[in-house]
């Protein structure tokens, strides 16, 4: 069948299916070039480094769907339905060349790549029909029946759920129709198309007019197909463009660590209150979220009722950001960037709703914990924190904006460089009995043991820091703390958006740190941690950090450390965000705990990448929780349902957390938390 | 309508004190100074006046050259400009002495209102406020928690809180008032605020710019004089009562409160 000269209405088919698509490809270029020109509004960010590394990663996050099938498991299948119709999609894509070919070339079929291919792939094309149709249909299950949270409902879905299904479905009767009027062109082993071809001929469907609903099969598929590209830039589907580019453009620092503000001294504004105040990866972000709802199921702000749904953040910044963008570019096409984009934004009289407060409430600013989650889950590796983080930065720096209780904080870390306000020249008294060298007076060790403002004025993390020291001192650790020089570290200050603060904080403490020549410090914070190991980097500050439960792992599998007295207990353990998701340290608590002779370590269910925030961190360790649950009582519910003896952590902060939580759930009969530390003391021989 | 804020810089209140071995006062070294809280009531009213009304906002403070990061907190939390009284002369005065060289200073500078701290938190003395009144003329009123400042600007009505209930009083201006907490809430100074301050400008007094003789102020110019300084006694250490169960434990309690403690 000579599909390309085939005439409707004495036009031949080349003709029309060229106007067809280039109609198509016009809206298509011109919606593409708009959301191009909106993207161009945002600042600058150099996301072309390490170009190697990024295409790899791309591609195998992409090609393998790594990016969906990481989190497969037996309650969220999802993952394996999006892997079958990506796959699906490959093969088609790749028959649709042929498909639109043959309107323009006579003959054109897979014989071109050889018998075998043109043999196999038609039942490779059927199977994976199949396979689509499946995914499909279980798609519409979940969205209209099963109804999962994380899934919205929209008719968008339902729309291209229903193109998808019909190119499949159209598949099939166009190789029904051809196996019938042309057996050459397609091979018998595409076992649906001859059972379709049977099926006509039983009907008693005249050749002539199977020629004609083939043509009419091959229209209606090719302009399902022109349809479906017009319609994935207007839609979530977008991301089938743009996931690529977002994971090429994911960051390659480390993620504990937060974009710093370079020119303080310069600047006019601070963080973000304007849409194209974001940079341009910050904006692909929005246009590339494809509202899988991943984040939002694994928020702890969303799961314990606050207004954060880091989901709906991103789409409500998305519709935002299309409907400010237009009147940014005004009529110049987005040539201007910055400080003219605004400018231009006053004269082209956009009145719709402010970032912050209108389309991102500052109560969503302020439910952040920063966990790290969202980013965590996210398929297309959207980066969260750091948007909330900005316009955090905006609302604390520009105007002072933020919860009422957060500014003694600031205050107590200004005066006496730790968040308590305790008087700084009593950060060592905890140490005064313990026999501990201080730099100041002895700078000959081996080690900085960073202590931390938890541990070092928190009565119960004090203990812990006792409890690091005696096992400094039996495994006969050369070490030395700061004493009253150390100061905090920064890190709530930093996530709170007092980015000022945490520079003057970070940069005096890189100086002390660099006076003493210290090359190796071991903090038990996760939060000290992250920032001295990812984010004093940023200012010059190069030190090996570790953390006490690496530490502790290593001075065991050295057999240094031997932990014979048991613990006859049935433990939990929970991961700290900023061990965890920001460092990946998931397998030094767990591993010390099973050396640890009687201890009988259980899971919760959400564990390691999936553990869910006690709730203090991005500073919310600071702030009241007025909205919603308590996080940490829900993360102690996670507890609870497996019936631990004792829920240890790695983090000050967690611990508060929990004990708070388990004198409010009235459990302390049952259920005790210690770090690792004080276990790892305890079972020392 | 223009205000002058009086601030002192004193010890953070978390400070370790340490007194000087001879008694004469106390080791300075090593201390962190901050704006004395209740004065910083004074600077956040101003602020407040001046959104209202217009006009500006100064601030007076007397010290050394550590006292400019005082003063630059206040400058970055929106104050104008400011008057740094820094002359070796001034050093060690009384209430007296000191409101003697401020009230000076205050001569050269426009004021509808004067704001003092109810008290500075380092020597509680709680007298600067009221001896400048004196020596000014003006009327005061110590310890307000709310102001309302009549639109012509001649007069105010302030509240202070006394026993049982509050007190409104009508002021004429210029006056002078100390404040107290419940005021307001002291502003966190914004990142722009707090790099404009670098540039406000600062001027330096010392005792012949205020045209004074070194005996009227500092030590020499003091009606008061410290002698001595002491510490408070060393408190002992807290007593656990060991033992089985309230029945054994309450009585050794009773028998330790009559007889150690003899409060009972």
């Amino acid at each position: 069948m000579n599909v390309a000269v085939y005439k409707i209405l004495g036009i031949p088919n080349f003709i029309l299916l060229a106007i067809a698509i280039i109609v198509a490809l016009a809206f298509f270029i011109n919606r593409v070039k708009h959301l191009y020109f909106i993207l161009r509004i945002g600042k600058e960010d150099d996301r072309f480094n390490d170009i190697g590394a990024r295409i790899m990663f791309a591609l195998k996050r992409i090609l393998l769907q790594l990016c969906v099938l990481k989190d497969v498991t037996a309650k969220d299948l999802a993952g394996l339905g999006h892997a079958m119709i990506f796959y699906g999609f490959l093969c088609f894509a790749f028959s649709y060349l042929f498909m639109f070919g043959r309107g323009f070339i006579p003959g054109l079929s897979f014989h071109i790549l050889g018998d075998t291919f043109a043999g196999y792939f038609p039942l490779l094309l059927d199977i994976v029909a199949l396979m689509v149709i499946t995914g499909v249909v279980w798609g519409l299950l979940r969205r209209y029946v099963v109804r999962p949270s994380r899934l919205e409902s929209t008719p968008e879905a339902a729309i291209i759920m229903g193109i998808i299904a019909s190119l499949m479905v159209f598949h099939f009767l166009m190789e029904g129709f051809e196996v019938n009027i042309d057996p050459h062109e397609t091979a018998s082993m595409a076992f649906i198309g001859v059972a379709f071809a049977g099926l006509f001929n039983n009907m008693g469907i005249e050749r002539t007019t199977q020629e004609a609903l083939f043509i009419a099969s091959w229209w209606i598929h090719c302009l399902l197909v022109l349809g479906f590209m017009v319609l994935i830039p207007y839609s979530k589907h977008l991301h089938l463009i743009l996931a690529p580019f977002n994971l090429f453009f994911k960051s390659m620092e480390p993620r504990g660590a937060l974009r710093p503000i370079l020119d303080m001294e310069e600047a006019e504004t601070f963080g973000v209150s304007n849409i194209e105040e974001f940079t341009w990866k910050q904006l692909l972000d929005l246009y590339t979220c494809a509202e899988c709802g991943r984040c939002e199921i694994n928020c702890p702000a969303h799961l314990s009722e606050k207004p954060l749904s880091p989901r709906h953040l991103i789409h409500d910044m998305k519709v935002h950001l299309l409907e400010k963008g237009p009147h940014l570019l005004g009529g110049n096409n987005g040539s201007e960037s910055g400080t003219d984009a605004q400018a231009e934004a006053a004269e082209s009289g956009y009145d719709g709703p402010a970032l912050i407060g209108g389309v991102v409430s500052e109560d969503k600013i302020w439910s952040c914990v920063t966990c790290g989650s969202c980013m965590e889950q996210c398929p297309v590796c959207n980066e969260h924190v750091d948007k909330i983080v900005d316009m955090r930065r905006y609302m604390v720096l520009m105007e002072s904006n933020f919860p009422p209780e957060i500014q003694a904080v600031f205050r107590n870390m200004e005066n006496n460089s730790n968040p308590w306000g305790i008087g700084w020249a009593t950060r060592a008294d905890w140490a005064k009995d313990l026999g501990i060298k201080i730099l100041s007076e002895d700078s000959n060790v081996d080690i900085l043991y960073w202590v931390g403002c938890a541990g070092s004025f928190d009565e119960r993390n004090k203990k812990i820091s006792t409890a690091l020291v005696n096992i400094f001192k039996k495994v006969g650790v050369n070490f030395g703390i700061l004493g009253a020089e150390e100061k905090c570290c920064g890190d709530s200050a930093r996530r709170i958006g007092n980015e000022y603060l945490y520079q003057m904080l970070a940069t005096e403490t890189i100086e002390i740190l660099k006076g003493y020549n210290v090359k190796k410090i071991v903090t038990q914070c996760p939060h000290c941690y992250n920032t001295l190991k990812n984010e004093y980097p940023q200012f010059g500050g190069d030190f090996e950090v570790v953390h006490s439960t690496e530490f502790i792992l290593d001075l065991i599998e050295k057999g240094k450390l031997k932990l014979s007295k048991p613990i006859d207990k049935t433990i939990t353990y929970h991961d700290s965000c900023y061990l965890g998701r920001y460092n990946t340290v998931y397998d030094a608590p767990r591993k010390i705990l099973q050396a640890i002779p009687g201890v009988n370590l259980v899971e919760m269910e959400r564990n390691r990448a999936k553990s869910i925030c006690c709730g203090a961190g991005g500073g919310r360790m600071w702030m009241e929780e007025h909205l919603g649950k308590r996080i940490n009582e829900m993360r102690l519910q996670d507890a609870l349902d497996i019936n631990p003896n004792l829920i240890s952590t790695a983090c000050p902060y967690c611990l508060t957390m929990f004990e708070d939580a388990i004198k409010e759930k009235d459990v302390q009969e049952t259920l005790t938390g210690k770090d690792i530390i004080e276990l790892t003391e305890e079972a020392m021989a | 309508m223009n205000s002058v804020v009086c601030v002192k810089q004193v010890p953070d209140t978390e400070s370790v004190i340490k007194i000087k071995p001879d008694g004469s006062g106390i080791i300075t070294d090593d201390l962190k100074f901050v704006m004395n809280p209740y004065d910083e009531y004074g600077v956040e009213e101003a602020l407040k006046l001046k959104e209202k009304f217009g006009g500006s906002a100064t601030i007076l403070c007397m010290g050394p050259s550590r006292v400019v990061e005082t003063i630059r907190t206040g400058l970055a939390m929106g104050v104008d400009k400011a008057v740094q009284l820094d002359d070796p002369a001034f050093e060690g005065g009384d209430a007296f002495a000191t409101a003697k060289a401020l009230a000076e200073a205050l001569k050269g500078l426009e004021y509808d209102v004067i704001f003092c701290g109810k008290q500075a938190v380092d020597d509680d003395l709680s007298q600067v406020g009221q001896i400048l009144a004196e020596l000014l003329g003006l009327p005061h009123v110590s310890l307000i928690q709310k102001l309302q400042v009549a639109d012509d600007k001649k007069s105010a009505v302030v509240d202070r809180q006394v026993e049982g209930g509050i007190e409104v009083l009508k002021v004429l201006l210029p006056a002078v008032l100390t404040t107290q907490k419940g005021l307001n809430e002291p502003r966190y100074a914004s990142l722009p605020g707090i790099m404009k301050a670098k540039k406000k400008p600062l001027d330096v007094k010392d005792l012949a710019a205020l045209g004074l003789n070194a005996d009227s102020v500092g030590c020499n110019g003091s009606k008061t004089m410290i002698t001595k300084y002491t510490a408070p006694p060393e408190r002992a250490a807290g007593k656990i009562i060991e033992g089985e169960g309230p029945q054994e434990t309450a009585p050794k309690l009773v028998q330790l409160l009559r007889e150690e403690a003899k409060v009972i």
